[in-house]
Order: structure tokens, then sequence, then C-alpha cells
């Protein structure tokens, strides 16, 4: 059986699987305040080359989804149908994720509900997932940083 | 009018014949398509000077691969414009700045593409790591690709902007409903609204009919000075202004439009530029790869404001034969075939010329092109001169 793919980490995406596997989701913070993902060189609202990984506390709204119906991808053939979906976390306006949606059926998905962290194990690394929030709120956005 | 340069026309356009199934000899499809616009300027492979090219790679002869077919001596100028550019109206904004400056004087440009390297909904083996960029699409059943992105902006959009699945459709029928008077088109039969949700699902909520057919095809046109474009013999047709387009954090996943992608920030530039404004528009050729695009390209280019298609659509009679403002009145690429976004400018040109009998816009003067979405836009203002 065809087996899902395990990410493979390089220097500009090393920290970002570091943290996962330690249940942390990083995301990349520019000295202007910008937070980025994915992982990249540099931040794309300014260019500055100055990041640091910041964490993320993974709570945040489903911004799209689709359900996946007809299969693509050989190993992902016994999960239709499954659930992709962009989530919009709160620390930004616009810093979103792809991610699948665990613990929730298709049809109780909507456009805006809360969203929380979880982590799925990967071959060597733990991938970054969301589930529907456990207490039902998505938190207050924060302002930038 | 702000530009820079000597005016530019399009003369010609050819098209090879459209087939479903086959896997035909790509150098024939290009030679079929390059020779018909050739006659249709009334110009010889020996007038040419410049060749442009927008594709994939792997579907479509590249530039000089072309001289040679054609028997062209030389050229002044030329490109092969990869997948990451504004689809196959790329070709033609690239011989246009080339015209425009002075470096040709007479460019063929063409897109010729086939059925298998146009379907990208197959499943596919997947491989067992997730490098490089796909380290953060693959390992979550990401290989439909653009096809779940633009499942996810349809969904975001009806969120975010209101309207009706409805409105999807009307791009749909809309397609059908012209592609019954054109012969070239591969689906000539109507459908109903019925008919758009019933087709199969794709990834929801994107339907198979919001999907537009892939085709073994190839389609070509000229372009050269308006100077010289006068001494020939068609109806003279003038490029007005163009523009690309790409929007900030520029990504088909993580742009910061991820609705509209790069078409709203080319349609002001468009605009900018252009002698004419959208209210002067009288056709709209506009991409439609996935409804999504066309949808996005109307608001974007102020045919409607943004969010207010729903309305402005008037359920498909604005858009249809004797509407206010026809739209791709060839059928599309959902209906004529994914000719992956040159066709909409050849269509453009022949409203313009006047003579399209059936389908013929009355009064036709003004035209927009757009082609793609996202990180990739393009678009273009014709006007018969």
């Amino acid at each position: 059986m065809a087996v899902k793919p395990t990410p493979v980490p390089d220097d500009v995406t090393r920290f970002y699987w570091d943290g996962a596997r330690d249940h942390e989701l990083l995301v990349a913070r520019c000295a202007n305040g910008h937070l980025s993902h994915p992982p990249a060189p540099s931040c794309p609202h300014c260019g500055s080359r100055a990041l640091e990984p910041h964490a993320v506390s993974g709570r945040g709204t489903v911004y799209s989804f689709t359900v996946v119906r007809q299969a693509f991808d050989e190993a992902f053939l016994g999960e239709v149908p499954y659930l992709i979906a962009l989530v919009e976390l709160q620390e930004q306006a616009g810093l979103r994720v792809l991610t699948n949606l665990l613990e929730v059926e298709p049809d109780d998905v909507e456009v805006g509900m809360a969203v929380e962290l979880t982590f799925e194990a990967r071959g060597d690394q733990a991938l970054p997932q969301f589930r529907p929030a456990s207490d039902g709120a998505a938190g207050d956005r924060v302002g930038a940083p | 009018m702000n530009r820079a340069g000597r005016e530019v026309a399009v003369v010609g356009v050819g098209y090879a014949p459209v087939a479903r199934r086959g896997t035909p000899d790509i150098r024939e499809l290009t030679l079929d398509a390059c020779e018909d616009a050739l006659d249709d300027a009334g110009l010889r492979a020996e007038d040419l000077d410049g060749i442009f090219q927008y594709s994939f790679g792997i579907d479509s002869p590249i530039s000089v691969g072309t001289q040679r077919l054609l028997g062209v001596p030389n050229l002044t100028a030329f490109n092969d414009i990869m997948g990451t550019g504004p689809s196959g109206l790329a070709s033609a904004m690239d011989a246009a700045m080339a015209i425009a400056s002075g470096v040709c004087e007479t460019a063929l440009v063409y897109r010729t593409i086939t059925q298998v390297a146009g379907h990208t909904g197959a499943l596919r083996e997947s491989p067992t790591e997730a490098p490089g960029p796909m380290q953060f699409s693959s390992p979550y059943g990401f290989g439909g690709g653009i096809i779940l992105a633009m499942a996810m902006k349809k969904r975001r959009r009806l969120a975010e902007l209101g309207g009706a699945m409805e409105d999807y459709g009307h791009i749909a029928l809309n397609a059908r409903e012209w592609a019954a008077l054109n012969p070239r088109a591969v689906f000539r039969d109507p459908i109903t609204m019925d008919d758009y949700f019933g087709s199969r699902m794709v990834a929801d909520p994107l339907l198979l009919f919001d999907c537009d057919y892939p085709v073994n095809a190839s389609c070509a046109a000229i372009l050269t000075t308006a100077e010289r474009a006068r001494d020939l013999a068609q109806p003279l047709v003038l490029v007005d202004a163009m523009a690309y387009g790409t929007g900030s954090s520029p990504d088909w996943m993580y742009a910061d439009d991820f609705v509209f992608g790069g078409t709203i920030s080319c349609g002001e530039a468009l605009w900018a530029r252009s002698s004419f404004s959208a209210s002067d528009v009288d056709v709209a050729e506009l991409y439609d790869g996935f409804t999504h695009i066309t949808i996005s390209w109307v608001e974007a280019l102020g045919l409607c404001g943004i969010g207010e298609f729903h309305d402005w659509v008037d359920d498909g009679r604005t858009i249809g034969p004797g509407g206010s403002l026809p739209l791709n009145t060839y059928g599309g690429q959902l209906a004529a075939g994914r000719m992956h976004g040159l066709a909409f400018l050849n269509e453009a040109v022949l409203q313009l010329r006047g003579n399209e009998g059936e389908r013929q816009v009355p009064d036709a003067d003004v035209a927009v092109v757009a082609n793609a979405h996202g990180p990739q836009c393009g678009a273009m203002v014709l006007n018969a001169g």
C-alpha cells in the first residue's frame, strides 16, 4: 500500500520541523514584526532576511476548505472523502497554513469555524494538523506584534 | 493614453482543427495553426521576424523550432515563456512589447497543447518523501494542486462576498450558449443549471463543469505595427493597452489576496494605461480554465463592482447573445477546449473585425482580454481601428 509522504527538512525549513517534533507550531518573524509561512529565506511582505522562529498559539479559523472526493494521490485513496483547509492563524490576518482537518465530518465544517493545532506522526517527523477547537472559541485576534 | 513606442495591431488569427482524443504530432498542429494565421493575415513565413510562445515546455514546439518548421529565415526577437507566465496571452504581450519597442516588425505567437498535457486531474503515485516546496502540501494529500486551490477559492469567495453557486453555473451555461454558434467548439449542446449541479464533484465545491476541457489544439496570431497593418486586407484591430499583475505576496496558495490573486492589480494598471475605461467595453474574453477565474476578472476589470457579479449577471442575460456585455463569445475553454488562453485574444480580434456572422456582437469597438489568475495575470485592451 502506498505510504503517505514524509516531509524532508532543509536548511530553511529545519526550524519548523524541529518545532513540530516538539509539538510547537513555529512561523518566521521578521525584524519588522511580520509573521510569515511557509518558511522561506526572506519575509514576503518586506524582503527582510532577519528572520527568527516565532511560536504561535495554534489557534485560528477555517479560512477555506475543500472536501477531496476523488483522490489525486494513491496514498490517500483510502482517506476519501478527506478535508484540506487553509487555516488563518489568530496572530496575524493573512497568516495561513495548509492542513487537513481531523476529527470532524466534512458536513460539519464551515468557513470561519474555530480550530486548534494537533499533530500527526509521519515517518520521523510530526505533521502539524488542525481539528475543531475543543472550547469552540478561536480566541481574540492579537494585534500585529 | 500612456504608451511608449509604436502602435501595435493584431492582423492574423489561426487555428488547427481541435480533437478530443488521439496523440497528434505537435509540429503538425503548430503548422496548421500558424499557416492558418499567416493566410488570414495575407502574409508569408518570410514576412515574420519574431516568434513567441507560451507553454509548459513539453506540449508545444519552441519558438525557433517553429521558425524551422515554417522556413522563416531569421528572428530578431523570440522567446519561450514558461508556465509561470500569464498563459497564452503572455506570448502576444511579449510580441506587442517587442514590436512597440522596434526590436522586431512582425511576430507570430501560438500555443499548441495536447489533451494529455492539459489533463491535470489524474491519479498519481505518491512519493514517500516530500522535499522542497512539496514539504507543506504533499503530506496533506494535495496532489490535485491547482484543482484543490480553485475549490478553496470558490468556497472563500462565496463565504466572503456572498452570491450563489449559480453564479459559477452561469459561466458554464454561457459557454455552451456561445459554443452553439461556433463550429470549432467541442461542446455545442446547451446545458441547464441542473446539468451544472449534476456534474461530477471534483473537489467540493468544484464541479466538473467548473473546469475546462483538455483537447489537442493549436491557435496562433500575428502581430505587427499599426502602420504595416493598414496595408493588409483585414479590418484594423489595435492593441490599446496591456498589463501584467501579480498582487502582493504572490503565490497560488499564500497570496495576500487568495480570492482574486493579481487580477485586481492587473485591472488597475490596465485601465490606468488605456484610452478607454471599463464602461467602454463591448465584448469581454476572460479566461475560463476554471469558472472562478472568469468571475474574478469580471469584477477585477471593473465590469461590475467587487462582489456584485451575482446581481450584474442577471441570471445569465448580461453575458449571453444579445446581452449588454457578451462574454467568451466562442465558448471559452469550458466549451471550445483548453487552448490555454490565446484563443481569447483571437476571438476578441474576430469580434472587433465585425465579420463573425451569427455570433458577432453588434458594434463591437472595444474588447478586453484577460488570462490566468493568482500570481500570473495578464490583460489587454483592443479596439477597432
